[in-house]
């Protein structure tokens, strides 16, 4: 079988970190069950997607999960 | 101290740009069709099983079932979870090629880790391969 490039988007990144996956985004402060945001919130669901796709492009940095700010998120 | 997976990180290279990129999307969060079998909360070890999802599904057609996770956002816009429509979008918009015709939702809760490693996981992945015929994917979780 070949590979296949991956992204993950998660918003448990101490927990993703343990497995090392090739190329993660975490959204800082998203609570689980909003991994792209909250619902209708359509851009910022957009902007997160975009984030994760240009990482499949951008330099590798294999094992790591890059946390993301989306102030819009709100606290 | 954080313990780290001693595995090599499975990296694989994107060989070609995204605008020409199929992309599929593996969700944990428990989603699928309306019309097909829930996930099996019932069973404390979990589901091993995936389902499904056609790129052209409607959202309304899709649900979740989980119970580790509070997946009232999700009921209310499923793309907080699964960004099918969002996807659809960006092929509109040319930053991606297309969107696969299968997707893969599967409830990422087991205590038989080694079962989903071993069978699930290779399964999906077969699944994203022969089927989805993607060439990059998205992974959510809940």
């Amino acid at each position: 079988m070949r590979g296949i490039p991956t992204v993950l988007i998660t918003v448990s990144p101490e927990v993703s970190a343990q497995m090392r996956p090739p190329r993660a985004i975490s959204p800082k402060g998203f609570r689980i069950g909003n991994s792209l945001g909250r619902p209708g919130m359509r851009d910022l669901q957009k902007r997160v997607l975009r984030d994760a796709l240009n990482t499949l492009t951008a330099p590798a940095r294999p094992g790591e999960v890059v946390e993301i700010d989306y102030p819009e998120y709100g606290g | 101290m954080t313990l780290l997976s001693r595995k090599c990180v499975p990296f694989t290279p994107l060989d070609r740009e995204l605008s020409k990129c199929t992309v599929a999307l593996v969700t944990a969060a428990g989603v699928h069709r309306v019309d097909q079998e829930p996930f099996n909360i019932a069973d404390e070890l979990g589901d091993l099983t995936f389902r499904a999802i056609g790129g052209d599904d409607a959202i309304a057609d899709l649900m979740v079932t989980h119970h580790h996770y509070d997946h009232t956002d999700a009921d209310q816009d499923i793309n907080v979870v699964f960004p099918l429509d969002l996807l659809r979008e960006l092929a509109a918009e040319g930053m991606i090629g297309q969107v696969a015709r299968e997707h893969v939702g599967y409830m990422g809760y087991t205590m038989q880790l080694k079962l989903m490693y071993e069978q699930t996981a290779p399964a999906i992945a077969e699944y994203v391969d022969k089927k989805a015929k993607a060439d990059a994917v998205v992974l959510t979780g809940g």
